[in-house]
């Protein structure tokens, strides 16, 4: 396939500006760039779901497309989704076939995990065996484990001879997995290479040289004395075995809560909705379902928050977190639906944090954000920390959770470890979240 | 900086396609009308011009469209005020009638208290199916339908027994008392509820887009999920836009008896609840597009009063209309969405 002179607008906004590429067979291509930067919309267009306004394609192969937003029925079975997608076929087989693991083909889809969703996504695109594959972001929601399932399922499509190409935020997933790297910056291709380091990858997204280490730890944390903010609850219902667990989280700390999804984070985090009362701000998981109402203004959804409603007010304080926070809007009588997704949750962080709020309970804040959306987030939550909020991180990135972590939990069948040091979980988290090694004390009984 | 000056687009309420759909909606149903009366032997410009004289064309046509306006404002209202808290509640129809029971049976009390019986009466019944939500989720949408036919039957029972004339010759009750009934504004036909009405609509509009209840109101219809995450308790604004919606319907049963028939008998609602889906949907559930849109029914309405006496075509023909009004709404919605 061969994409030559590509140029797409949206209204004013040139989304893809005279872009030419060509793919090989057995390609494993990272496209890499910074939200907005036009990956979405190039690969939309390479797999015909979108048309160029200007440009060719020679050589169109069959294309199979894993969008970032799930196009899954809720309300059926994973074994009826597939059966949409594949008529006639044994479901158990097919996900076989893919090589990725998802149990229990008969739960309905609104209740498995993001996680699950965004496999069950990927097993319909590679059942049909596309000649070219995109995958938008797939282990955003996906925990290290699940990653590299997805790694080796891409390398055995590309040993068939499939072009693969994945759009990714995370420059160390590219580097390992991609066999050509694709940075896009504005519209734009500006680096097209086999061989690349990190910090060149990074400068070449974000047009500055930035420091790719992440684990910038925070100095001190958590007040030492004092009850603390955020104590354990427990929800039988929910099969959550917290209570004993110890989990505690005290003002001006930061616990991450760490694990593979689908463990009971959703549900910590919904619970933890319903049953916390006071200045409590909550970052959910699902942005698309949970995060903003599409429909209505940024200045509304900000406003939801509030004691009260003036239009005029709203719209002044939303103009000026639209600045304090930059958020890429013409207005904060935008709809925010029509946002990109960094700034969407952006939006949902300044409402959140405008709350001056007690306790925070944030579920994956920076999921499927570029490197400055995720730097900004973590900014504002060590931030909010210093203020004096007790922070509850739940994160399937273990870079964010050992980022922002004063103490860690790993999370596994819905029972929390005992509470980690950050230099004890780098040691033990990944028997914890494969739920392996010794037996974790004090958890269940 | 664009993003600070929040004066720029804020005095547009209501985009002008979301009005040009409207009106699409609108002509494609007189239009159908019009061409409906080639099957009856006449000329589509011939029935526009009965219509028109019947439903606007005098002082005494206007009266009689304002007159129909009225129940059709309420319980339009009523409708999308549900609607807009992403409820179905098509009980209009039942809750009309229990908000003219409730208005019957108060009317003893004057006035006031009269209309301050229909308005809770309908809101308790919208209440039923709220409560039926909360106990055991069921879908208003089953509820409320069934609501009505058991406040249909209510009323038949009461007609025919307790309520019934003193007489005893028809179904239907005695007149309420004089001093209970509706004004008249000055030396018209018209009766007070008009004002009543539009008030009402001005006042959902208030709670709509100037209170911070009736953004979390609108939050909820729009996405239930996303509204409970940002801190908006979604039952409480559900039981209350159902209260809500059903006060509005139980006012209009209300001012239909103290204002319009002044009596109650079997077929009192003919169809008030379910033409104010038609007109919620015409006026895309704005508060103030209501207005307009309940306008627009009225009057076709007492045009096809109109057709019915002078062409001798049946007056169901209004109710056609309402059928095409909502499937062109629908369709015209669905291009603008596939288009944008």
């Amino acid at each position: 396939m061969h994409l030559s002179h590509i140029t797409k607008r949206f209204g004013t906004n040139v989304a893809v500006d005279d872009v030419s590429l060509a793919f090989a067979p057995g390609e494993i291509i990272g496209l890499v760039g910074e939200n907005g930067a036009g990956k979405t919309t190039l690969m939309s267009i390479a797999a015909g779901e979108l048309s160029a306004d200007e440009g060719t394609i020679d050589d169109r192969t069959s294309a199979g497309i894993v969008h970032q937003h799930f196009l899954l029925v809720s309300e059926f079975t994973i074994a009826e989704n597939l059966a949409l997608a594949m008529w006639g076929r044994d479901p158990e087989a097919i996900i076989r076939d893919s090589g990725i693991a998802l149990r229990d083909v008969h739960r309905r889809v609104a209740d498995i995990s993001v996680g699950e969703k965004a496999k069950l996504e990927l097993i319909k695109a590679v059942a049909r065996h596309p000649r070219f594959l995109i995958l938008d972001e797939p282990t955003s929601v996906l925990a290290p484990a699940e990653a590299r399932e997805l790694f080796v399922v891409m390398r055995q499509l590309a040993a068939n001879g499939t072009t693969v190409v994945f759009i990714s935020h995370k420059i160390p997933e590219v580097l390992e997995v991609a066999t050509r790297v694709v940075v896009m910056r504005r519209g734009r291709i500006v680096a097209d290479g086999g061989r690349m380091t990190a910090s060149e990858l990074a400068e070449a997204m974000v047009e500055r040289r930035v420091s790719v280490d992440e684990s910038r730890r925070r100095a001190g944390g958590g007040t030492a004395g004092g009850p603390p903010a955020l104590r354990s609850l427990s929800s039988p219902a929910l099969r959550l075995e917290l209570k004993d667990a110890g989990l505690a989280v005290h003002a001006g700390e930061i616990v991450a809560i760490i694990g593979v999804a689908g463990n009971g984070q959703s549900e910590l985090a919904t619970s933890l909705r319903d049953s916390l009362r006071g200045r409590v701000a909550h970052i959910p998981e699902d942005r698309a379902r949970d995060g903003l109402i599409a429909e209505m203004t940024i200045a509304e959804n900000i406003a939801l928050a509030e004691r009260r409603w003036q239009p005029r007010v709203a719209a002044q304080t939303a103009a000026a977190l639209i600045e304090r926070f930059d958020i890429r809007a013409q207005s904060p009588l935008q709809r925010a639906g029509s946002l990109s997704g960094g700034n969407q949750q952006k939006v949902i962080l300044a409402r959140e944090l405008e709350r001056k709020p007690e306790i925070i309970v944030a579920a994956e804040p920076s999921r499927g954000l570029d490197i400055e959306a995720t730097r900004f987030v973590h900014d504002e939550l060590r931030a909010a920390a210093a203020r004096g909020a007790a922070i509850l991180l739940i994160t399937s990135d273990l870079d964010e959770a050992f980022a922002l972590g004063d103490a860690i939990h790993v999370i596994y069948r819905g029972k929390l470890s005992d509470r980690l040091t950050p230099s004890e979980a780098a040691e033990r988290a990944p028997q914890l979240m494969a739920g392996v090694g010794p037996r974790q004390s004090g958890v269940g009984a | 900086m664009s993003a600070g000056t929040p004066s720029g687009k804020l005095h547009i309420p209501i985009s002008v396609s979301r009005i040009g759909i409207a009106l699409m909606a609108a002509t494609t149903a007189i239009a159908g009308l019009a061409l409906c009366g080639i099957a009856f032997g006449r000329s589509p410009g011939e029935l526009l011009a009965i219509l028109a004289s019947g439903s606007i064309g005098s002082s005494f046509a206007l009266q009689g469209t304002l007159l129909k306006s009225v129940p059709l404002l309420l319980t339009g209202l009523s409708v999308a005020i549900a609607f807009r808290a992403g409820v179905w509640n098509i009980g209009g129809e039942g809750q009309f009638l229990i908000g003219a029971l409730g208005a019957f049976l108060g009317a003893r009390y004057g006035l006031i208290a009269s209309l301050a019986a229909a308005v809770l009466a309908g809101a308790i019944w919208a209440s039923i199916a709220t409560a039926m939500r909360l106990w055991r989720n069921a879908p208003e949408v089953l509820t409320t339908i069934l609501l009505n036919f058991i406040a249909i039957h209510l009323l038949g029972y009461a007609v025919n027994g307790p309520l019934q004339e003193a007489s005893g010759k028809y179904p239907q009750s005695d007149a309420v008392p004089a001093g209970a009934a509706l004004p008249l504004l000055g030396n018209l036909e018209l009766h007070a509820g008009v004002v009543i009405a539009v008030l009402v609509a001005i006042a959902a509009w208030y709670l709509l887009y100037r209170t911070a209840e009736g953004l979390r109101l609108r939050a909820t219809g729009f996405n239930r999920s996303a509204a409970k995450w940002a801190g908006v308790n979604v039952d409480a604004q559900l039981i209350r836009a159902m209260a809500i919606s059903g006060a509005m319907a139980g006012l209009a049963g209300g001012i239909e008896l103290l204002g319009v028939t002044h009596r109650l008998f079997e077929r009192f609602a003919a169809g008030y609840g379910y033409a104010g889906i038609a007109v919620a949907l015409l006026a895309q559930l704005h508060p103030l597009g209501t207005i307009a849109s309940a306008f627009f029914f009225g009057a076709l309405t007492t045009g096809a009063g109109e057709l019915q006496r002078t062409a001798g075509i049946s007056s169901m023909v209004a109710t056609l209309a309402q059928a095409i009004v909502i499937l062109a709404m629908i369709a015209f919605m669905r291009r603008s969405k596939a288009s944008s």
